[in-house]
């Protein structure tokens, strides 16, 4: 048997190390026959917002993984391969803006959204200025589309108008509640959406008891729930973030709080909500944007249910609805882009204004401001049943039969 | 009827500031070391009592004494590996400093480990509540509250009834004097230090029992912590259990009278207020974080 002796050894692996850029260089080549398409942005996967943050950026990593699987993209008869330039902004808008800033000073043309209205905020008045288009699934803040801002285009309606279809579902409920309390907390997307609340509920004849703000971060209500005892409402809405509403919901629950409707828009939706209450979360209401058991047509993964299958096969965390939001930001750029023939980010700022597509997503259609379309972009209305959620409202997309009157927690099963 | 629902709700609010704060403020009073990763430690108390009971379904109040047991452990190798070393080679600031960047790391990892989800704790009991008459109890709370009041009385038993409770005292009130006495005061301040963490760590547990937590909120029971330390007094149970009643009591008073979104605002004028009147806490004695 042939003996390898030490020098051998060395220059052997002295010419591997050397050998290896060249490799990786060839390698690179070999793909870079595709030109890139670059997105930019930041997103919270560390800090208070990184729970959906992570959701967001696997929406818009699955969404990327995809298409460059499938050779890439066709635009005007050039291929395109798409690169992510995504950062964590640890949840903090200055380091978000200073991120985004960073990448308009790389040349980045195309930008996708943060998580959370406090920081979609400042970073899109950055790239409006620098006349870059930003498709975001994270901002719903009125603030975000009333500034008449041309270049930012968001998966959801303003927070104002995410209501309606909601106050629409209430309506058809039998026995009819006749009022109602809202809790909301001192953040941008969450006092919008209450402001929302109260409008549409009291256009829809529903009478207001008690409109309460609460600070950013709870860490108790029991002040809130004492008062929420002593003058129960028919139906208490609730404006805010996961981890506030299963605060809010746990409280509810241990105090004997009970009313006869609760409505949270953010938490049941989350896998972690609906156990962390068991059996408790059972009846509770909340908005939902999206179900991978609907038939939409999506241009490039065909349906909900195909593309929930390829996350399922590429990601071990659960999806949600930030998810398919994520993926359509990108669903959405590519088609606005194949539109326009042309990657000009003025052309495909007026190509993504005029867009009215089917997607995994659903209909996408923005309002002249930016915002989605509040009849074709609007949430359904979702209910917690035997600790799954279900989509009760509207009829065509229901998944399940409606629970109602929903029982005292001390009568769930 | 209102009035005694919102004094109530304050002192079980009070009750988990006192337990969350009297690490802090022990370890303010004897070492001098504003330990800014004090929430992180909590937070690790909360993970690891989640995981012992999502895994074996142990019950979160029997988790708190391996709990504590393991921090302690912790905190004695953190302080003598790593505070100790920053006091020796610079100063008491850059203890601070050491523990803001452990803090940072701490919650990092955090997110690696359990990844940036909300944890809840949710024993079978966990949703159980009395009415008395028109009050409605929590039984959570009240648990909570009677865990932390036990605890408390136990470190104050330890301190003042004990020859190591007589040791930390020593050192922190003379460290010259207690060291020609042959005190071994490094092992003094690890000590304190473990002790300190494995009351963080216990805190943790209970209020991963009353409330969902992720790792960003280190820096609110951090925040709460120094707080309750101003207005209590720095390095003894009592200071700690007096400041966070107070602070469970502001808190639920200013939500009720002035509105709910002013807790913080009244909590950060008090703390204010009493810089400026009384820096030394209401129970302030001259510890060597008081000097």
């Amino acid at each position: 048997m042939p003996r390898i002796d030490r020098r051998t050894a060395l220059t052997l692996a002295g010419a591997s190390v050397l050998a290896m850029p060249a490799l990786r260089s060839a390698r690179a080549q070999a793909q870079g026959s595709a030109k890139k398409l670059v997105f930019g942005g930041s997103i919270p996967l560390s800090g208070g917002a990184a729970e959906t943050g992570l959701n967001v950026n696997n929406g818009y990593l699955t969404a990327v993984k995809y298409l460059n699987e499938q050779g890439g993209v066709d635009i005007a008869g050039t291929k395109y391969q798409l690169e992510l330039r995504l950062f964590d902004d640890a949840s903090d808008p200055s380091r978000a803006t200073t991120l985004i800033q960073r990448l308009l000073d790389g040349n980045a043309d195309f930008f996708l959204g943060s998580f959370g209205s406090n920081i979609v905020l400042p970073t899109a008045a950055i790239t409006e200025r620098a006349e870059k288009p930003m498709v975001q699934a994270g901002g719903g803040s009125d603030q975000i589309f009333n500034q008449g801002y041309q270049f930012v285009f968001g998966m959801f309606p303003r927070a104002t108008r995410q209501f309606q279809s909601t106050v629409a579902f209430f309506k058809t409920l039998n026995p009819q509640p006749k009022t109602f309390s809202v809790i909301a907390t001192n953040d941008a997307f969450s006092k919008t959406f209450a402001a929302g609340i109260v409008k549409d509920c009291q256009a829809a004849g529903y009478q207001l008891i008690e409109n309460y703000l609460l600070p950013e971060q709870i860490s108790d209500a029991s002040s809130v729930l004492s008062s929420i005892r002593s003058k129960t409402p028919d139906m208490l809405l609730c404006a805010m973030h996961d981890q506030n509403s299963l605060l809010i919901a746990r409280q509810m629950i241990a105090t004997g709080t009970n009313v006869g409707l609760l409505f949270q828009g953010l938490g049941p939706q989350l896998a972690s909500y609906r156990e962390a209450l068991g059996k408790h979360a059972n009846g509770i209401f909340y908005s939902t944007y999206w179900d991978q058991r609907t038939t939409w047509k999506d241009p490039f993964f065909e349906s909900p249910a195909k593309f929930a299958e390829y996350y399922g096969k590429n990601f071990t965390r659960p999806i949600a609805y930030h998810v398919a939001a994520g993926a359509a930001c990108i669903i959405t750029y590519v088609k606005a882009m194949q539109a326009a023939r042309s990657i000009d980010p003025v052309k495909v700022r007026d190509a993504l204004a005029a867009t009215d597509l089917e997607t995994l997503y659903g209909r996408v259609k923005f309002t002249k401001e930016g915002d989605g379309d509040a009849v074709a972009m609007g949430p359904s209305v979702g209910q917690v049943l035997k600790s799954a959620g279900e989509v009760v409202y509207p009829a065509g997309g229901k998944t399940a039969e409606l629970l109602w009157p929903v029982p005292a927690w001390d009568k769930k099963s | 009827m209102l009035a005694l629902q919102t004094i109530l709700d304050g002192l079980v609010l009070g009750g988990l500031y006192a337990l969350a704060a009297v690490g802090f403020s022990l370890i303010f009073g004897v070492l001098g070391v504003v330990n800014l990763s004090h929430g992180a430690i909590v937070l690790i108390g909360a993970y690891f009592t989640w995981f012992a009971w999502h895994v074996t379904g142990m019950d979160p109040l029997l988790c708190i004494p391996p709990v504590m047991l393991v921090l302690f452990g912790l905190g004695y190798i953190y302080q003598r590996g790593l505070i100790q070393l920053a006091v020796d080679r610079s100063s008491l600031l850059a203890s601070m400093l050491v523990t803001f960047g452990v803090a940072l790391m701490l919650r990092n990892a955090l997110v690696l480990a359990f990844s940036p989800d909300f944890k809840s704790i949710s024993p079978g009991w966990a949703f159980s509540f009395l009415r008395l008459g028109p009050l409605t109890i929590d039984l959570v709370r009240i648990s909570a509250l009677a865990a932390s009041l036990a605890l408390l009385g136990a470190l104050a038993y330890v301190l003042n009834r004990t020859s190591i409770g007589r040791v930390i005292r020593a050192t922190a009130q003379q460290e010259l004097a207690a060291r020609l006495c042959g005190v071994n005061a490094r092992h003094v301040y690890a000590v304190t230090f473990g002790v300190s963490a494995a009351f963080a760590g216990a805190s943790g547990a209970i209020l991963g029992i009353v409330l969902p937590f992720s790792p960003p909120d280190e820096a609110n029971w951090t925040l709460n912590a120094f707080v309750v330390v101003v207005l209590g007094g720095v390095g003894s149970p009592s200071g700690a259990l007096l400041g966070g009643l107070l602070l469970g009591l502001i808190s639920t008073a200013t939500s009720q009278l002035i509105g709910p979104a002013f807790p913080n605002v009244m909590m950060f004028l008090i703390l204010v207020l009493m810089l400026m009147v009384r820096p030394a806490g209401l129970l302030g004695n001259a510890f060597a974080g008081t000097r």
